[in-house]
């Protein structure tokens, strides 16, 4: 049983080509034409990773994704015909975990599937239990507590929280996290990273506008502090 | 009017000086004026108060003179006083023929003595005696030829005339620095609503495009308010306009491209399978879609720039670090980067994916149409980085130099454009990406042979 990618996408010829070079890469295919369908598709459980056009009649991208994002960790990449920040920060902070811009060699969306579904398996710290201040990060079963109450991350907020702390008071450049979390190797863009950081803090922050954990290192990075 | 003082002058400054030149003639006129009918009046009163006393004098001398033993002399000391005058009496029988108690006949105008010998009546003459401004008035007393003079000095009324002068000229000095003074808080008070204007528009051309001016309840300057806000309105419109058509002809261009690029690698996988004419024919399509893929971002690119939705994300970028990567992307490696030792470091604050775009555009650059970059350099200073890359081509005209760095530069492109050729937006794109970096891009030639020299410099800081 292949690895199944469900591309939401309203522009047929798109699609059918789409799944054409996919099903070359070797990946499984489902299709949707609408918001609508993608969450009917998707509520039988068989989806490994989401594929979201932002422009659909409908539910559009966004909200696909945020609607998604309420039950669910999959792996969802956006894709999106406009590469400005705009587009781009709306659909990270819809929940997405990564995004491609049109037209994407299908050679370029494999590698980000494998980089997503690599992440899907928890890795990092020997310790089965990091402290940092309030929060616990128990890496090997895949849980975070913050104040002794479970707080539910995605698999990559999970993977950025780890990665930083591997070595809490380091500084992680953007480079190094896209590198080490998403699997870019220079042309990363980090606002990829910028965001995740975000929705990072509203989750494990007693107040997000002040964080005391995830804290930003002006021009140089991010660190994780008790 | 004052149109000829327009040179050099500022508007602020124009107004400040008519106002001082109004001021200075209206004052000047005023004083001039006044000084004049008040001399007039004043001497004139003088001289009538003199006239009076000296006709009662003349007719106090001659009853005097009828006298058997009248002395001259103690007539004339006798004679009421004429307020600041002294007699004098010339006696043509007498043994003396001057008789003067206080001054002596040399004090009298010789035209005068002629004139009162000679005619009928009373003369006088306003002259100026020892300096000091006198008159002399004379008669000829009743049918004698004894002639009886006053000379009055009017210098206490010079004096009076001559400080009035200086009141007039210093009030007439302080009206006109009032009046500059007027004009200077005038003028700025009329330029204030610009200084509003200039930070208005101002604060457009950094970007903010919603930025307007209130309107301030005077009819004059509302017009002015309202048509100034009606053109920034107008430019915001514009510019929406052109960044929404670049975007939607993104979407328009790229969702096409998309099924051409997903299709074109399908059948890419599936080349074995093509007649060799097939083949060949999908190598074709294949490379222009790229091209095509390629000219529709530079577009993109270009026309972000240009609608001003520049979304550069700026990070300390190790030059030397990007070049490895670039010469790994663009088929370079085999060229060393030849670090100069005047590059103590090789980082700067930059957009990394644009200058990952410059240093790919220039070396693709070379390849396309001058055989290849044959040596990419790396020096700087304090503040600055320079890159320059040198080609084996034949180089570029001087004159051509500046034309290279132009959309789709026609003339130059024309020969330059290769088999493979792109449209010619690479170097424009180069020279935006290097603007945006506040930094310099430029052609030389390179000294030992004849090929070009790309110089990029760049600043370390974004603010300089």
């Amino acid at each position: 049983m292949g690895t199944r990618i469900l591309t939401v996408e309203d522009d047929e010829r798109i699609r059918t080509a789409v799944r054409f070079a996919l099903e070359d890469e070797g990946w499984v295919v489902d299709e949707a034409d609408s918001g609508e369908s993608a969450i009917d598709q998707f509520s039988r459980g068989e989806t490994d990773v989401v594929l979201i056009d932002i422009m659909l009649p409908g539910i559009d991208g966004f909200e696909l994704c945020r609607t998604l994002r309420r039950n669910s960790d999959v792996p969802i990449i956006m894709v999106t015909a406009r590469d400005d920040t705009h587009d781009v920060v709306a659909g990270l902070e819809a929940g997405a975990d990564d995004y491609l811009t049109k037209p994407f060699a299908p050679k370029e969306l494999s590698a980000r599937i494998r980089a997503l579904l690599r992440r899907n398996r928890p890795v990092t710290a020997d310790a089965s239990t990091v402290r940092i201040g309030d929060l616990e990060i128990a890496a090997e079963q895949g849980v975070v507590k913050r104040a002794g109450e479970e707080v539910h991350l995605t698999k990559t907020e999970f993977r950025l929280l780890c990665e930083l702390a591997s070595s809490p008071g380091k500084v992680f450049s953007r480079e190094t996290l896209l590198e080490k979390v998403w699997g870019y190797d220079y042309f990363g863009d980090g606002r990829l990273v910028d965001v995740h950081v975000r929705r990072l803090r509203t989750k494990v922050e007693a107040d997000p506008a002040h964080p005391r954990h995830v804290v930003t290192v002006r021009g140089m990075g991010y660190k994780i502090q008790s | 009017m004052l149109s000829f003082l327009r040179l050099g002058l500022g508007l602020r400054a124009r107004i400040a000086f008519a106002f001082g030149l109004g001021g200075l003639i209206v004052s000047a006129l005023l004083s001039l004026t006044a000084y004049s009918v008040t001399r007039t009046t004043s001497l004139d009163q003088r001289a009538e108060a003199v006239e009076r006393q000296f006709f009662n004098n003349a007719s106090f001398v001659r009853t005097a003179s009828l006298t058997e033993d009248a002395s001259f002399g103690d007539i004339l000391d006798n004679l009421p006083q004429v307020a600041g005058g002294s007699p004098i009496a010339r006696i043509p029988d007498n043994e003396n023929l001057w008789v003067a108690p206080r001054l002596a006949s040399e004090d009298l105008p010789p035209e005068l003595i002629e004139q009162v010998a000679t005619g009928e009546g009373a003369y006088s003459m306003r002259y100026s005696r020892n300096g000091n401004h006198s008159l002399a008035i004379g008669i000829r007393v009743g049918e004698t030829a004894v002639s009886y003079f006053e000379i009055v000095t009017l210098s206490e009324i010079e004096s009076n005339l001559s400080s009035l002068r200086t009141t007039l000229a210093a009030a007439s000095i302080g009206a006109t620095v009032i009046a500059v003074l007027l004009g200077v808080w005038a003028s700025s008070r009329a330029l204030r609503p610009l200084a509003t204007v200039s930070e208005a528009a101002l604060s457009i051309a950094a970007g903010d495009l919603d930025t307007r001016i209130d309107e301030r309840g005077d009819p004059d300057l509302d017009a002015f308010v309202g048509s100034f806000n009606d053109m920034a309105s107008a430019l915001e419109t514009r510019i929406e306009r052109d960044a929404r058509f670049a975007s939607d002809v993104s979407h328009e261009l790229r969702s096409p491209l998309m099924t051409l690029r997903a299709s074109v690698d399908v059948l890419d996988a599936r080349k074995d399978e093509l007649s060799e004419r097939s083949g060949a024919a999908l190598s074709l399509l294949s490379e222009d879609v790229t091209r095509f893929q390629r000219l529709v971002e530079d577009l993109l690119e270009i026309s972000r720039s240009d609608a001003g939705s520049i979304d550069a994300s700026f990070d300390s970028i190790d030059i030397v670090e990007l070049l490895r990567h670039v010469r790994a992307a663009t088929g370079h490696v085999d060229i060393d980067v030849q670090v100069m030792k005047s590059l103590n470091s090789p980082v700067i604050l930059g957009d990394k994916r644009r200058l990952f775009q410059v240093v790919s555009n220039l070396l693709e650059n070379a390849d396309k149409y001058a055989d290849g970059p044959v040596r990419i350099m790396l020096g700087g200073s304090e503040d600055h980085i320079r890159l320059t890359i040198d080609d084996a081509g034949p180089g570029i005209p001087k004159d051509e130099r500046r034309l290279v760095f132009d959309r789709f530069a026609r003339g130059v492109a024309a020969r330059r454009r290769g088999t493979g050729g792109g449209a010619g937006l690479g170097l424009a794109l180069v020279a935006e990406h290097v603007r945006l970096h506040h930094g310099r891009v430029w052609v030389e030639e390179v000294p030992e042979h004849q090929g070009a020299r790309f110089v990029v410099e760049l600043p370390r800081s974004r603010e300089q």
